[in-house]
């Protein structure tokens, strides 16, 4: 299932994948992969990715 | 071939072998290869690498079986390389095909035109072995055949990943 909402919280903050990789420190492709729902991302990387973006687990992972 | 012509060869082999090993160390220390993998790549990783072996594994069994079935058709150090080529390639295409092929670090540019070099090197190589008909010596594929076997693999890959690249890479960003 495509996460949506990780990509448009990415677009609102302007950064594309790539910058968002760097940030997290994963691959370009590893970020295209989580916004399409083809890979599972650990806790960790969950995390950092929050962080990076502002947002809490739940507003960009928890499926409710 | 004589005693000494096949001491002389092993002896080369160990010297390139050694001096591969050096170079590639140097290449670490020095941050050219980097072996850094984010959590996905690293899964993917493992993936092939059970790929790859079962290649190998499978590429052994039948290169032995072959020669039992119908005599000896290559020397073990070209069916060794074979069968090497066969589990890397089947390694190095499933890492592609799964975006875990580059370092966090590697860009594609560098090695593209590393395979390039790698593959031209040792086709080159081959084709002369080839034009002094050194490959096939009394109907058996001789070790000189291991540059042919190299390049062709080298080159499969370097096609893979340029396909790859062209196809799939681009359109990440678009979405």
């Amino acid at each position: 299932m495509k996460n949506l909402r990780l990509k448009s919280a990415r677009a609102a903050m302007d950064m594309s994948q790539q910058q968002l990789a760097d940030a997290v420190g994963v691959s370009r492709q590893t970020i295209n992969a989580i916004e399409k729902g083809d890979y599972n991302p650990t806790i960790k990387l969950c995390v950092a990715i929050c962080r990076t973006l502002g947002k809490t687990l739940d507003e960009l992972f928890w499926d409710a | 071939m004589g005693a000494e012509e096949r001491m002389g060869i092993v002896a080369g082999l160990t010297v390139g072998l050694a001096v591969g090993l050096l170079v590639v160390a140097l290449l670490f220390r020095k941050k050219v290869l980097d072996c850094t993998f984010d959590e996905r790549q690293e899964q993917a990783r493992g993936v092939a690498f059970k790929y790859g072996f079962f290649t190998l594994m499978g590429s052994i069994f039948l290169y032995g079986a072959s020669e039992l079935a119908v005599g000896r058709w290559c020397d073990a150090l070209a069916g060794g390389c074979l069968c090497l080529a066969a589990g890397i390639l089947v390694f190095a295409v499933t890492c592609i095909l799964k975006d875990a092929y580059l370092s966090l670090l590697e860009r594609p540019r560098r090695i593209i035109t590393l395979f390039a070099l790698l593959s031209l090197s040792n086709l080159g190589l081959g084709a002369l072995q080839a034009a002094h008909g050194k490959l096939v010596e009394g109907g058996i594929l001789t070790f000189r055949a291991v540059n042919l076997v190299v390049g062709i693999m080298t080159f499969v890959i370097l096609m893979v990943y340029v396909v790859n690249f062209l196809l799939r890479d681009r359109e990440t960003e678009v979405e």
